[in-house]
């Protein structure tokens, strides 16, 4: 049981438990907040398993892109602060299919799939960060410029959807 | 034993900037004056508000320092004199910095009480203004610098700093540094007049000294970050370099604190307007000529 | 010390509280602008000012305090943390406050001496054994019950919903006896529950327009009308299939009678059955609710445990979008929750005793309501009265410009007696009121770089106000050309014209008086009717665009004026009434004051005033802060609010 194993199960556990807090919490910011320390958890296992740019990266999105989620639900769900002591849950068959299934298919996955010897050689993070910029800029170009295309476009295209054309506002 | 090193000249530093603060906002230069608030406000009640959201509004202080001692790890003060030479540094330093949205988001949410919740959720809307001003011109920098490791960017500076070699990055960089540490124009979430404190109103006591305390260590993590991209970190003639880098940071916190204090408040809608329609474009173009520059000047 | 934190003296508590009295942080009540507008320096003697009564640990009392915030001030001072203290300077009895630690005389050396006082205080009683909390009356809070649904239904005692069957959820408000009238609101919310608000605001927000908000989930509208935003599913078929009950907000429960639900205490509905949707649910739910439909015709109807739950969105799916669809939008066009934000009585930034209540929609402003708690419904003394206690009582009117009122009383008796003054008097008093100007002008400045974040602005402005104040006519003439500079230099400020152009703006009509009037093109201005000022010769300035930014440079051109004027007459003398004897008469008097023209008309008999009435140019304009906040972003709003330099003393209602 080296060092590493034992980070990694301390915050793989992490992960599944903020994920658990996401719906067992009645507050949506809490919620909110846990997904986003699950994700930090996560993230912080790449770093563990020497990925470096990819802990990083993971750490460093998820943060903000959750803040932006948790103010969304704020902006549109009833009783945000889960004072209320609703029960706020819906679709909870549906869901609970849909997880069940999700997870069955994830597992599927790791244990049917080929994912080639395990590499016991592994390069540093320089050598890391060098490699994955030169396959981001070589083979793997277009399918990520295009990617990057369409997301501005979506953004572009959600935020004129979003504002309402009203007449005399001056922005 | 370096984790020690930097922690002083991090407390030494942020002390410093303390009182150049106070001297800024007072008009008086009080060198006790840190110390004594401090003691003081160790000694005052820590109140609690009506029905908060007990762990946000703990945790908000924490998270805000936590960020703040993360992303000074990767800052170095002299070759050798850094926490953990990670290879994604500068991106480590983002990453580190994220966080500072989660605190205040927390420190927000927390006390239940109008004012907090909207310098919460205005800093949110700052971010999507700073956050992009952030990132690109460290992608600038490491550009020339061939690496992410925040030695190297040091390092690659030794002929030309980077302040010279691409000045617009640098602009871009300190004004977005400012909406980050929220120092005035750009003091939106804790608006004086506006919100008669903000996010920092409901907190006093100790929390209140955890959150000053943060406050003061990310002001210096950004000025050392600025240092380290654009001034050439430890680099310089005659002195050491610890005393470099010392100067350099003390002169650029400085700056940070006072220069925003003559203008008044920037409007939230024109600050996100200014960042997207105009910082973005110049960040882009500085890429595009810093990017132009490394491949025609050998330098 | 009456504010002691528990505790006893040992080393550690003695090196702190010997910290707290070399770090005294001061909340000032009514306003920091009262104390400018007396003479007296905060800063000078030692003492920081806070934004928050949290930061604070000197409550810093000026000046007399009027009944009507005398709650507000407790409220205040129960939020400062412990150890704390109260310094008053000048003023009366300040009940249901506690007696104050130091007290003074309303002078610069009264403040110094009484600081001196408190620092003793608190380095040798911070911390005491035996502690007393602090009571009020106003602080006690009281617990009702409301529904999550239908915020309008507030009870004393646990219990259920009429209109819904929903169980009461607790909630604690201000004030036991305090309900229903003007009670100033504390700085935060007492019932800050803006957690739990979305809940009942959600609703809420119907107001007026759509009554059927609030009624849907009533048992008995559930047939009939067909514009529900909500998707009850309405009219259930009168056909063989037997009713099944469900919860609105609970789909899963269902049961085969009518009832409460388990989880809410809801009344339960029934659940149409197959086609028995209008036409208008389907519109309501769009494509799910129509995959609804197409299930119910496949699957029959009566089952319920089956395909309807699995597939689409069931029938009762709370859609947001179709809750928010017809609600009142702000100005950037997103729909958000409301919350209601008292900008009480002493918030930074605004001036003192100038209650604000916002509606505030996100960050923008939805409704405003302002109310001044130290305006006088009754600004006059009691008849009779001599001259002289007529005009000392009008001058204490308004703290913020006594001399104008002064003025004011003064030619008012004297037209009613039918009297003049001399000419050169005439000019000393022109000066008196100019140079007064000057000062409101110049600490209007000082609270706008407060409110706007520049301390540049707020310091030097505070600064020269306090020169100004008392200066004689050669003062005044050397301070001219640095306060002229310091007037260019501000109007260059970078960033200055971003913050304020546009904000604010008001369109030239009659309510309008003084410098806002002046700022929107109106030249309407009483002393371009006074001989006297004609002499010397004074022209009236306006400009043009009338927003918060013509304001600013408006009042920026009249300090210059001012100044020029003062130079022009050179003496500057005290204001004292003429002695008018035992005439008898009616006369009017009109004075431009820094706010706008100021209308006095009074009836003497035999030297003493029997009847008086005035007008205030600051009672109009307090209905200016609808227009001119409504609909704006809150830092945006609250600027356009400073931008009409509201003296909540003059108002009278």
């Amino acid at each position: 049981m080296t060092p590493q194993m034992i980070f990694l199960m301390f915050f793989g556990g992490a992960a599944v438990w903020f994920g658990i807090v996401v719906f067992r919490t009645l507050s949506m910011v809490r919620s909110a907040l846990a997904l986003l320390f699950s994700q930090t958890a996560v993230g912080v296992m790449f770093l563990l398993m020497q990925a470096e740019f990819l802990g990083v990266l993971q750490i460093m999105m998820m943060a903000t892109e959750m803040s932006v989620m948790a103010i969304f639900m704020v902006m549109f769900m009833m009783d945000p602060g889960g004072m209320g002591a609703m029960d706020m849950t819906h679709q909870k068959r549906l869901s609970l299919w849909a997880g069940g299934i999700g997870f069955v298919a994830a597992l599927a996955v790791i244990w049917l799939a080929d994912w080639g010897p395990a590499n016991l050689q592994i390069p540093d993070a320089t050598e890391q960060t060098a490699e994955l910029g030169r396959e981001l800029l070589g083979r793997s170009m277009f399918i990520f410029e295009s990617a990057a295309l369409m997301i501005l476009t979506a953004m572009v295209a959600a935020t004129m959807v979003a504002i309402h054309p009203s007449e005399g506002r001056k922005r | 034993m370096t984790v020690l090193i930097v922690l002083v000249a991090l407390a030494v530093g942020a002390y410093l900037v303390a009182v150049l603060e106070s001297w800024a906002v007072h008009g008086r230069l009080e060198p006790a004056r840190p110390a004594i608030s401090a003691l003081a406000l160790l000694g005052r009640e820590s109140l609690l508000a009506r029905t908060p959201d007990r762990l946000f509004f703990e945790a908000g202080p924490v998270v805000l320092l936590l960020a703040g001692l993360l992303a000074v790890a990767v800052i170095p003060l002299a070759p050798g004199l850094i926490v953990t030479d990670l290879a994604t540094g500068a991106l480590f330093l983002n990453a580190a910095l994220a966080y500072v949205l989660v605190a205040l988001i927390m420190a927000g949410w927390g006390p239940n009480g109008a004012y907090a919740m909207i310098g919460g959720w205005r800093f949110l809307g700052q971010f999507v203004a700073y956050a992009m001003l952030i990132v690109m011109p460290i992608t600038a920098v490491a550009m020339r610098a061939e690496s992410l490791s925040t030695v190297d960017i040091v390092t690659s500076q030794s002929t030309l700093w980077n302040i010279a070699y691409q000045p617009l990055g640098f602009v871009l960089f300190v004004a977005a540094a400012m909406g980050l540490c929220w120092l005035p124009p750009l003091d939106l979430p804790t608006a004086r007049g506006d919100l008669a404190g903000g996010i920092e109103a409901e907190y006093t006591g100790a929390r209140l000294a955890v959150l000053r305390l943060a406050r003061m260590v990310l002001i210096m993590a950004l000025a050392g970050a600025t240092v380290t991209f654009y001034l050439g970190g430890w680099l310089g003639p005659w002195l050491p370099a610890w005393a470099w880098s010392a100067i350099k940071i003390f002169f650029v916190a400085g700056l940070m604190v006072s220069v925003g204090r003559l203008v008044p408040r920037v409007r939230e809608a024109q600050y996100l307007e200014i960042s997207w329609k105009l910082g973005i474009p110049l960040a882009l173009a500085n890429i595009f000529l810093v990017g132009v520059i490394t491949l025609v000047v050998p330098i | 010390m009456r504010g002691a934190r528990h505790g006893t003296m040992n080393a550690l508590q003695r090196i702190a509280a010997a910290a707290m009295s070399r770090d005294l942080c001061g909340f000032v009540v009514p306003g920091a602008e009262i104390a400018r507008a007396v003479g007296i320096d905060l800063g000078d003697a030692g003492l920081r000012l806070s934004t928050t009564p949290r930061h604070a640990n000197v409550l810093v009392v000026i000046g007399r305090l009027p009944a009507g915030l005398l709650d507000a001030a407790s409220v205040v001072y129960a939020q400062m943390p412990r150890p704390r203290a109260i310094l008053t300077l000048g003023t009366n009895d300040i009940s249901p406050l506690p007696v104050p630690d130091a007290t003074g005389p309303l002078t610069q050396a009264g403040l110094e001496a009484a600081i001196a006082d408190i620092r003793r205080i608190f380095a040798m009683a911070a911390f005491q054994p035996d502690v007393e909390n602090f009571e009020a009356p106003t602080l006690e809070t009281s617990t009702e019950y409301t529904c999550p649904m239908h915020p309008e239904v507030v009870q004393e005692a646990p219990g259920n919903c009429p209109k819904c069957g929903m169980t009461l959820v607790e909630r604690e408000t201000a004030g036991s006896a305090h309900r229903g009238h003007a009670v100033p609101e504390q700085k935060r919310e007492v019932a800050a529950q803006k957690h739990s608000k979305p809940v009942a605001v959600c609703h809420d927000r119907s107001k007026g327009g759509h009554s059927a908000d609030g009624d849907n989930h009533e048992q008995h509208k559930t047939h009939g009308s067909g514009h529900k935003q909500h998707h009850m599913r309405a009219k259930p078929d009168s056909t063989e299939a037997p009713l099944q009950y469900t919860c609105p907000m609970h789909p899963e429960v269902v049961s085969d009678e009518a009832g409460s639900c388990p989880k809410c205490g809801m009344h339960l509905v029934p659940v149409a059955e197959a086609g028995g949707h209008s036409g208008h649910d389907h519109k309501a739910h769009g494509k799910a609710h129509d995959e609804h439909s197409t299930d119910n015709h496949r699957g029959g109807h009566g089952g319920h445990g089956g395909s309807e739950r699995v597939e689409g969105v069931e029938a009762h799916f709370m859609s947001m979008v179709d809750l928010t669809r017809d609600m009142p939008a702000s100005a950037d066009g997103l729909k958000m929750e409301w919350i209601d934000v008292p900008f009480g009585p002493f918030f930074p930034g605004l001036p003192g005793g100038l209650q604000l209540k916002l509606t505030l929609d996100g960050d923008a402003v939805a409704t405003t309501s302002a109310d001044s708690l130290v305006g006088s419904s009754d600004p006059l003394p009691a008849n009779p009265s001599s001259p002289i206690e007529f005009v000392d009582h009008l001058a204490a009117l308004s703290p913020l410009s006594p001399v104008a009122y002064r003025l004011l009383a003064c030619l008012a008796l004297e037209k009613a007696a039918g009297q003049s003054v001399a000419p050169d008097i005439a000019r000393a008093r022109l000066a008196v009121v100019e140079r007064e100007r000057v000062a409101s002008h110049l600490g209007w400045l000082a609270v706008f770089g407060a409110q706007s974040g520049s301390s540049w602005i707020e310091k030097r402005a505070a600064a020269f106000q306090l020169k100004v104040q008392g200066a004689a006519a050669t003062d005044v003439t050397t301070l001219k050309p640095k306060i002229s500079t310091f007037l260019a230099k501000l109007q260059r400020t970078p960033l200055l014209a971003a913050r304020l152009s546009g904000i604010g703006q008001l369109l030239a009509n009659d309510t309008l008086s003084g410098p806002v009037a002046r700022a929107s093109g109106m030249a309407s201005d009483t002393r371009s009717d006074d001989p006297v000022y004609a002499e010397i010769g004074f022209s009236v300035l306006t400009m043009t665009d009338g927003d918060a930014l013509a304001r600013l440079v408006q009042r920026c051109n009249e300090i210059t004026q001012s100044l020029d004027l003062i130079s022009a007459v050179g003496t500057v003398a005290r204001l004292e009434p003429h002695s008018i004897g035992a005439a008898s008469g009616t006369g009017e008097a009109v004075v431009e004051t820094p706010r706008g023209a100021a209308r006095l008309s009074l009836t003497l008999h035999k030297g003493k005033v029997i009847a008086a009435d005035i007008k205030t140019p600051t009672t109009a304009h307090l209905a200016l802060i609808g227009d001119v906040a409504e609909g704006q972003e809150l830092g945006d709003a609250l600027t356009g609010i400073g931008s009409l330099d509201i003296s909540p003393w003059e108002v009278t209602s």
